[in-house]
This record gives C-alpha cells, structure tokens and sequence, in this order.
C-alpha cells in the first residue's frame, strides 16, 4: 500500500514536468518558434549529457553549487541563531525585529553593486547575495516557531537540571523544528534562484555565467542547458532536503 | 517541607489593568504528604502550582522548600502536567533519560535506570516509540517516569489526568498511590475532581473563585493503602465528597 501510494506521489510529481517538456516540444515542433531560437528539448537534453562529461561544465557546476552552500549554511545559522536569540532575549529582540522590519522587504539586487565593490567579483559577493536573500525567511520561520513553543516543554526541562541558554538550544529550537525547517526550504529554493541570477548579472563562472554567455554568441542550445542543470540541481536539493526533513521530524505529529 | 506563606499573584493584562490571579494563600505541606488542590477553573490552581515550581515568579508572598526560598526551578520539586509535555523528538527512553542526563549521570547509568522506571509504569516494550504513537494514558506515564527519573523530592501535578477517559484514569490514580506509597514524595496535586481529591490525599485545600484563596483545608482521615472499589462503598468516603461538594458550591466567598 505504501509502495503504491509512494509510486503515484513520483507520478505526480512528475506528471507537470513531463507536461512542460511535451509542451516545449510540440511548440518547437509546431515552427510556432524558429528552431534557432527555441531549440527542441531533444537537441538540450543530449547536449546537457554531452556536457556533463565536460571538464568545463563540470567546473562551473561545482563553482554554482559551492556558492550555493556556503550562501545557504551561513543563512541557515545566521538566521536560525538570530531566531532563536531573539525568542531567548528581549534585549537581543529588540534589535533584531526592526532591523528585520526595514531590511526583509529590501530587494536585496539593489545591494549587489556595493557587495561587489566591498567583496570583489569573486566567490564572497555572490555567496553574500545569497545569504541577503535567504536569510530572512529562515529568521522570521525560526523566531516564530520558537517563540510558539510551549512554556512547558521548558519548565520541564529547566526542573530537570537545564539552564535557561542550553534549554533555548536543546528544547525550544528543537521543539520549533517542524517551523526552523519550513523556513530553511524556502531559503533554499531562493538560494538556487539567487546564485543563478548573481552570476547571470556579473560573473566569469558558474551556470549563470555560462547561460549569459551562450546567450551573447546566440547559441541557444547552450543556454538551455545551464537552465535545465539548474532546475535538475533545484529538484535533486529539495527532494535531498525533504527526504532530511521527514527524518529529523519523524517524532513529531504528522503535517505536510 | 513546602512552605507558602501569604503568596499573592497578579498578572498584568493586555488591555493594561492588573488582574489578580491568587490571594494571600498560606500554606505549609509535610514531607511525604498528599495533598489536592481543588477550586473552580481559573482560580489559579495552576498558578499556585507554577510559583512552587519556579517557573512563575510571586507577586508577593514567598515558597520556601526545607527553608530555602525558592527561585526559579530546581529537580527538587518535579512538574507533571495536563498536557504531558514530552519532548516529541525524543523517543519514550530520550524523554526518561533526559533529566538524568541533565544532571550528570553517565548514559549507560541514565539508560539502566531509565529502563527500570518504564518498566515500573508498565511501559516496556516502548522504549523507542514517539510520543506520538501513544495513547494518552501512556503519554503520561512516560511523563511521570520522566520526572520521576532525576529523583525529586515533591511532585507538582498539574490535573495530569484531566486529559485521560474515566477507566484510565481510575487506573492511574491507583499507580500513582502505590508509587507515592512505595517512595512517599510529598505531592502538591492539583484537580477539579473532588473524587479524585479525596481518594488520593491526606487533605484537601480548596480555593474559592477567582481571585484565588483559601477557602477551607479538609484532612481526609482514609486508612491507607486505598482501594477504590472499597472506597466507594466507605460512608466516611462518601461524607467527605458530599462535604466537600457541597463546600464547593457554595457561593458565599470567604472574606479575607
Ligand atoms: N500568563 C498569564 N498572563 C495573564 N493572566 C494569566 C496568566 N496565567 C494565568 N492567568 C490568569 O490567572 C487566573 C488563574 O489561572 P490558572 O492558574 O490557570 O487557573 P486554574 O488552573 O485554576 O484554572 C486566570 O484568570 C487566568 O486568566
Ligand atoms: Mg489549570
């Protein structure tokens, strides 16, 4: 039962992506769009093979993914210490929820000029984008998971021999899992779309870098590969970071 | 043992007026004694309970536990409460463990005697379930063991039983006897069931209405130990519910 419940889930997951492909090519197909411009999903996807043995492509990948983590590991623990600082101290909550306040609705694009100038065009400015970006809905979901935590859970533990900050750590950031984790998805999904897009504005590696300059020489199977690579990247993560979540969540009461 | 003296608390309200929640309640327990705390719903039954433990502070007035004022928390005196409060990302051993390991004892220590403690309210064989897949009975077994474990010389039970259907709960006021007989805590047990009150104290305190105060202190002469299939056909059983009942709804307020 549970095999065949697992196996329709990966049906539907699959289902709109195979739409968007059959889509894809039926237009290409149809000449509604020259070749040259919208090249058919056929041409990409044995060009995305072909590349993947590339030394080259490769490289850049690996580039696109280690900006990735490092911009999401330093959001994750910026993020989910300020969180839960916040929800331990009043004193740390009252500097936190203003500066959140002006800096959240921020695009944080518009800062990207001065990360460069600051950081230079290496690694630092883009990874610094994508913790901007990422960081506040790991913050917001940590602090407001943790300040849902019920007093009990911390009584319980503080009659047991807990001291306040060890139980702000070991109880309420625990309790809060199920929210923390929530926000560290979505700061995960917009680490992927941050990375791209700081690269695709200024960069000489990485995917976006390889999509803008395939764009610029008019080589249009070439920029679809980065994007599909991308995509592929986003799913294979999320689905990494789910199968994560269930696990660590496995104690708590069922949700989606 | 516990000593209550004058304790009053008012909490402040968020439309900024101050409401009292408890009045002047003095009050002292003995070592090893049983004592229920009944009163109405919101006459800060609860309350009392939290400043003992620590977890509130008083308006005014002063707990003092052998002598010693009390604080903040302490694994003197254990909480049990209503809700339970186990850690759901613990399995039924993590959550007895856990206050053994707060206070030191090496795990293999913590683990034996955690062992001992879930077979002693008839829980082996759940060692590594989650809360989540327990019944509510159960639930609160975990949770007595789990307080049970770091030794404490008072336990605070908040209705631990409020939650249970009639038949558990008949069954679980006979476990906690046989173990308050087999180990004498002292007890601060707070209730609305006058039944359960009687059936399981020395004596009884009731509170009047909110704000809460002393409205009479009954001592429940019952030999001990206790059953209740005997209890229920005992006239001077029956005496005591019906005196206390009737104490209870009577409207006219003590004055202070
Ligand atoms: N944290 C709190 N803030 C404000 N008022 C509270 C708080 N906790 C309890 N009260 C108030 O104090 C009174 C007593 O509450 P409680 O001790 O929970 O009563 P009981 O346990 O007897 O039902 C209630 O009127 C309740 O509204
Ligand atoms: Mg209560």
């Amino acid at each position: 039962m549970t095999f065949t419940r697992r196996a329709s889930e990966i049906a539907i997951g699959i289902l709109p992506i195979a739409l968007v492909i059959a889509l894809w090519h039926a237009i290409a197909a149809s000449g509604i769009a020259p070749a040259v411009l919208l090249p058919p999903p056929g041409a990409v996807f044995a060009r995305l093979i072909e590349q993947a043995g590339s030394r080259q492509f490769l490289d850049n990948a690996a580039v696109t993914l280690y900006r990735l983590f490092a911009g999401f590991s330093i959001a994750v623990v910026v993020g989910v210490t300020l969180g839960v600082a916040a929800t331990g101290s009043k004193a740390v909550e009252g500097i936190v929820k203003p500066l959140v306040r002006v800096l959240a609705p921020l695009p944080k694009v518009a800062l990207y000029p001065a990360m460069i100038l600051m950081l230079g065009f290496d690694d630092a400015s883009k990874i610094a984008l994508v913790v901007a970006d990422a960081v506040f809905p790991i913050l917001l979901a940590t602090y407001q998971g943790t300040s849902a935590v019920d007093n009990k859970l911390v009584w319980s533990a503080r009659a047991a021999g807990c001291t306040p900050r060890r139980a702000l750590f070991t109880v309420v950031l625990m309790a809060a899992l199920p929210s923390v984790l929530t926000g560290c998805r979505i700061g995960l999904i917009i680490s992927c779309i941050v990375v791209f897009l700081a690269e695709m504005i200024t960069s000489t590696d990485g995917l976006g870098y390889l999509l803008v300059r395939a764009g610029r020489n008019f080589e249009t199977v070439d920029m679809f590969v980065p994007l599909i690579s991308i995509s592929i990247l986003g799913l294979t993560l999320n689905a990494a970071f789910n199968a994560l979540r269930k696990w660590l969540l496995r104690g708590f009461a069922e949700e989606s | 043992m516990i000593s209550i003296e004058r304790l009053s608390k008012a909490f402040d309200t968020a439309r900024g007026t101050s409401h009292l929640a408890l009045s002047d309640i003095s009050l002292d327990v003995a070592g090893g004694e049983f004592v229920s705390i009944l009163g109405p719903s919101g006459c800060g039954k609860s309350t009392l309970l939290y400043i003992v433990g620590g977890f509130v502070p008083p308006s005014s007035g002063a707990v003092r536990v052998q002598g010693a004022a009390v604080t903040g928390p302490g694994p003197d005196r254990g909480p049990v409460f209503q809700e339970f409060a186990l850690f759901p990302w613990k399995t039924v051993l993590g959550n007895v463990m856990y206050g053994l390991l707060e206070q030191g004892a090496p795990k293999k220590i913590a683990e034996d005697r955690a062992r001992a403690l879930i077979e002693m309210v008839h829980l082996k064989g759940y060692e590594n379930f989650y809360p989540k897949e327990l019944s509510g009975g159960m639930k609160q077994r975990v949770a007595i063991a789990r307080t049970l474990a770091y030794g404490p010389s008072i336990l605070l039970m908040d209705e631990p039983f409020g939650a249970l259907d009639a038949h558990t709960r008949t069954g679980m006021q006979h476990e906690l006897l046989e173990i308050w007989e087999r180990d004498r805590k002292t007890v601060l047990f707070v209730t609305h069931s006058v039944e359960e009150a009687v059936f399981l104290s020395d004596r009884v305190v009731v509170l009047t209405r909110s704000p809460g105060r002393i409205k009479e202190i009954s001592r429940i002469d019952l030999p001990r130990p206790r059953r209740r299939a005997e209890l229920l056909v005992d006239r001077r059983y029956q005496d005591y519910v019906v005196a206390i009942e009737k104490l209870m709804d009577d409207p006219a307020e003590v004055r202070a």
